[in-house]
């Protein structure tokens, strides 16, 4: 369970990014972000993790308080919640399966890390996400090497490497292709299912956000517009989430014919 | 009658902007630049004497009065081969080496350490970038006279002397690149749960890895010119022979190791021009 109470945001460079947001989100659900750019989704989202900490309020996940300033707290806190990026955030010069081991830093020592090297079980982890997300046979290949869907799914693979509770993605579909992004959305749905993780996932397409989604947050200038199942989300929510009339851009599939 | 050039608008869409002044410190820094070369070129009383008529004057090829010029003509080839000279350029190569091997190795955290990015925090940054900047400060042949002075002649010297340049060349050079590498796998690796050394390690360390493996090659081409100036002060290497033959005016034989030395920087110089290539 993630909770939000009050939360707000104000970057050094003044810009309110989250005003007085307030929410709870559930186990195991399927959360959907929905705004315009600049509406607070990326800074919501990294509140989650302390990669930007709250100005006032607060945030939790399950009981413990998202702490960033105290470094052993937010890395154990870290641990338990994965993050898939909008540009993957792949290291490029490696293989993938290096990238996919990067999700047991946490539980990996410190002289096994400046080696090299990995457990056994670590390995073994790292394997099944890859052939959760299908693309064990790229386990050896150079991330550089893969498409940008690919890169995706072994983004989604780090996250799943480490057992995580929660998993955050930021615009993850926003650099792939509309068949790429379904294959994507539905990889992202399944995990939420089958291994019961929360996801919060950041989208800006109203027809991936309805179709995947089990429920729908709507940000508008950094404060909580719309929360409600993506069910009943229609035209007239997402406009006025948006605050404004609808185009085709705001559609994945009209936005591809256009 | 040239018309105004026009895209077909029918209505001025926005403002335009007035062109914004250049930024003061282009130009000042170009009406410095000007004034410093006329001041530099200028027939001052006091300076280093250069004068074109001069330098014409006393420039002669004749080898019976320019004595650098009878050795280049006969030069004695089976120099070459003489136990002192190979010696020589194979301590040049150890020096070169060694220095190298131990300045990558002390370079690499130092030009971790000089960015933000490598850095645990601000004050371990601000003392290692200065730190970096002094020991970049002073030059080789400094270091080299300080070493041969405190602890005598020979390779060690040279040893340290060509260390610190390397240490400095390979830092600076490095850090340069950690400022610029791709920040989303730092963040993937932060977000993850890594400890910060866990992180530099396997998110920064592969991104500069290329340049860095560049950066000791090339510093190996600059330890092997550079040992050939430390000989004159006394810290080994081929640069031993330079100034033993050039002191007694063996012109002659001293002409044969500098085309030795030059045949050996260029075949290393295009060695690590091609591995550097292909590494980057």
């Amino acid at each position: 369970m993630i909770t939000f109470e009050n939360a707000s945001v104000t970057y050094p460079g003044g810009v309110q990014a989250l005003k007085d947001v307030s929410v709870q989100l559930n186990d195991g659900e399927f959360v959907v972000i929905v705004g315009l750019s600049g509406a607070g989704k990326s800074t919501l989202i990294r509140a989650v993790n302390g990669l930007v900490p709250l100005t006032s309020g607060t945030c939790y996940v399950d009981t413990n308080e998202v702490r960033p300033k105290d470094k052993k707290a937010i890395r154990d806190l870290r641990a338990e919640v994965g993050m898939i990026f909008q540009t993957h955030n792949l290291v490029k010069r490696t293989t993938v399966l290096n990238n996919v081991l990067m999700g047991r830093l946490h539980r990996t020592a410190t002289w096994r890390t400046l080696l090299g090297t990995y457990t056994k079980d670590d390995v073994e982890l790292a394997m099944q996400a890859l052939e959760r997300v299908e693309i064990v046979e790229k386990a050896y290949v150079r991330a550089s090497n893969l498409s940008g869907g690919q890169q995706q799914r072994v983004g989604i693979a780090r996250a799943l490497a480490q057992e995580p509770k929660v998993v955050l993605a930021d615009e993850p579909t926003a650099s792939l292709d509309p068949p790429t992004s379904h294959i994507v959305m539905r990889d992202l749905k399944n995990i939420c299912r089958e291994l019961n993780i929360t996801m919060l996932v950041n989208l800006h397409f109203l027809d991936l956000a309805r179709m995947y989604g089990d429920r729908i947050v709507g940000l508008r200038g950094g404060e909580l517009v719309y929360d409600g199942p993506a069910a009943d989300a229609d035209e007239k929510v997402f406009e006025d989430i948006y605050g404004r009339s609808l185009t085709a851009q705001d559609m994945l599939e009209a936005s591809d014919a256009a | 009658m040239s018309a105004t050039p026009s895209l077909g608008t029918d209505a001025p869409r926005g403002v335009r902007p007035s062109k914004p002044p250049p930024p003061p410190f282009a130009l000042w820094g170009g009406i410095g630049f000007v004034l410093l070369t006329i001041g530099f070129s200028w027939d001052w009383t006091y300076g280093i004497g250069f004068s074109i008529p001069d330098l014409i004057s006393n420039f002669t090829l004749d080898p019976a009065r320019n004595p650098i010029v009878a050795g280049v003509i006969d030069p004695v080839w089976e120099t070459m081969t003489r136990p002192a000279v190979i010696e020589g350029f194979i301590e040049t190569f150890q020096l070169a080496a060694i220095a190298t091997i131990l300045g990558g190795i002390v370079g690499l955290p130092l030009a971790l350490l000089n960015s933000l990015t490598g850095a645990p925090n601000k004050t371990v940054y601000i003392l290692v970038k200065n730190f970096n900047s002094f020991i970049r400060a002073i030059p080789d042949l400094i270091y080299a006279v300080f070493f041969v002075a405190a602890i005598g002649r020979g390779a060690l010297p040279g040893v340290l002397a060509l260390f610190f340049l390397s240490v400095a060349v390979i830092a600076k050079l490095t850090a340069d690149i950690v400022d610029g590498i791709d920040q989303g796998p730092i963040e993937s690796a932060r977000a993850s749960g890594a400890s910060h050394v866990q992180m530099v390690k396997t998110a920064v360390i592969p991104q500069i890895l290329p340049g860095y493996t560049s950066f000791a090659l090339y510093t190996f081409e600059i330890n092997l010119r550079g040992s050939a100036v430390l000989g004159f002060v006394g810290a080994g290497g081929i640069g031993t022979i330079f100034s033993n033959y050039y002191q007694r005016g063996w012109y002659d034989r001293l002409v044969v190791v500098v085309i030795g030395f030059f045949i050996v920087v260029f075949i290393v110089d295009r060695i690590s021009i091609a591995v550097r290539k292909r590494l980057l």
